[in-house]
């Protein structure tokens, strides 16, 4: 089986490092570089500066754990989405905004790849993982609302990171797609 | 009869309602302000919640595990990691 992580940030990050002994191969893409600032909120480190997200994420999982992925230092787009996608039995979207979010659905609904979504509130309280036939994209309130990197809200980004990673999971290991609702009362499991 | 379950402040809580088929969202935000302001939602209670409180929640109907109706009130999730804007400078 083949995983492609579609946005190696925050939750993208952190699932992948959960995900370092699934039973499946890992695909990697994301085509921002890891600054300063993303230390706090992000699974990445000190010596993973400057460098591509996917190729950061992938070197980490391979010096800390002889874990192996594959890295794409890409931007999503309808004209790569099928490359991207091609030879995945399960896509995740990890992205911060709503028309890449759009993009990948529209992109895995052609490719009969199953795509799990997850994503979190402004506030930090709130996370959702949810497979796509039940998924619609929220809006940000302004376009191109700027993501939170001063890392008060890691313990949420952890628990929404977890839980989609025991969502990937649970895929790899039965096929059963599994929606959850994460707030700080806990993970309900929704489907 | 549905499932309300309404998220607000990092709480998330069921309330058991009777709904019509054609209960709007706008209705589904009223009661869910009545119902919170009241002590009805275990779990949720909020005497002083501002009237506004959901206007920008998003409101999710979905068939529970057991085929029940199950109506999801929470706030919005754009993010794959929260907004700048709320977070301490």
């Amino acid at each position: 089986m083949r995983i492609v992580m579609c946005g190696i940030g925050a939750l993208g990050s952190t699932a992948v490092q959960l995900l370092r002994n699934v039973a499946a191969e890992l695909r990697l893409v994301d085509f921002d570089r890891v600054e300063s600032k993303n230390l706090a909120a992000q699974w990445f480190v000190k010596q993973s500066l400057h460098k591509n997200k996917a190729e950061a994420a992938r070197l980490q999982l391979a010096n800390f754990y002889g874990a192996k992925a594959e890295a794409l230092g890409v931007r999503l787009a309808a004209t790569n989405a099928a490359q991207l996608l091609a030879g995945c039995d399960l896509a995740v979207d990890c992205f911060d905004n709503a028309d890449s979010r759009i993009t990948l659905s529209q992109a895995a609904t052609t490719a009969g790849v199953p795509l799990l979504h997850a994503a979190i509130s402004a506030d930090g309280t709130f996370g959702l993982v949810r497979w796509d036939e039940r998924f619609t994209a929220d809006r940000e309130d302004a376009p191109g609302q700027p993501t939170c990197e001063g890392g008060e809200h890691l313990p949420m980004i952890g628990l929404v990171g977890a839980t989609l990673a025991r969502a990937i999971q649970d895929f790899v290991a039965s096929g059963a797609r599994h929606d959850y609702l994460v707030s700080m009362s806990g993970v309900m499991r929704t489907s | 009869m549905a499932i309300l379950n309404i998220t607000y402040m990092g709480q998330s809580a069921d309330y058991e309602l009777a709904l019509d088929a054609h209960t709007s969202d706008a209705d589904i935000k009223r009661i869910a302000i009545e119902v919170v302001r009241a002590g009805g939602v275990r779990g949720l209670h909020v005497p002083d919640l501002p009237g506004n409180a959901f206007v920008s929640f998003v409101v999710d109907r979905l068939r529970g595990t057991g085929g029940e109706q199950r109506i999801y009130l929470r706030p919005k999730v754009p993010f794959g990691a929260p907004a700048r804007r709320r977070c301490a400078s």
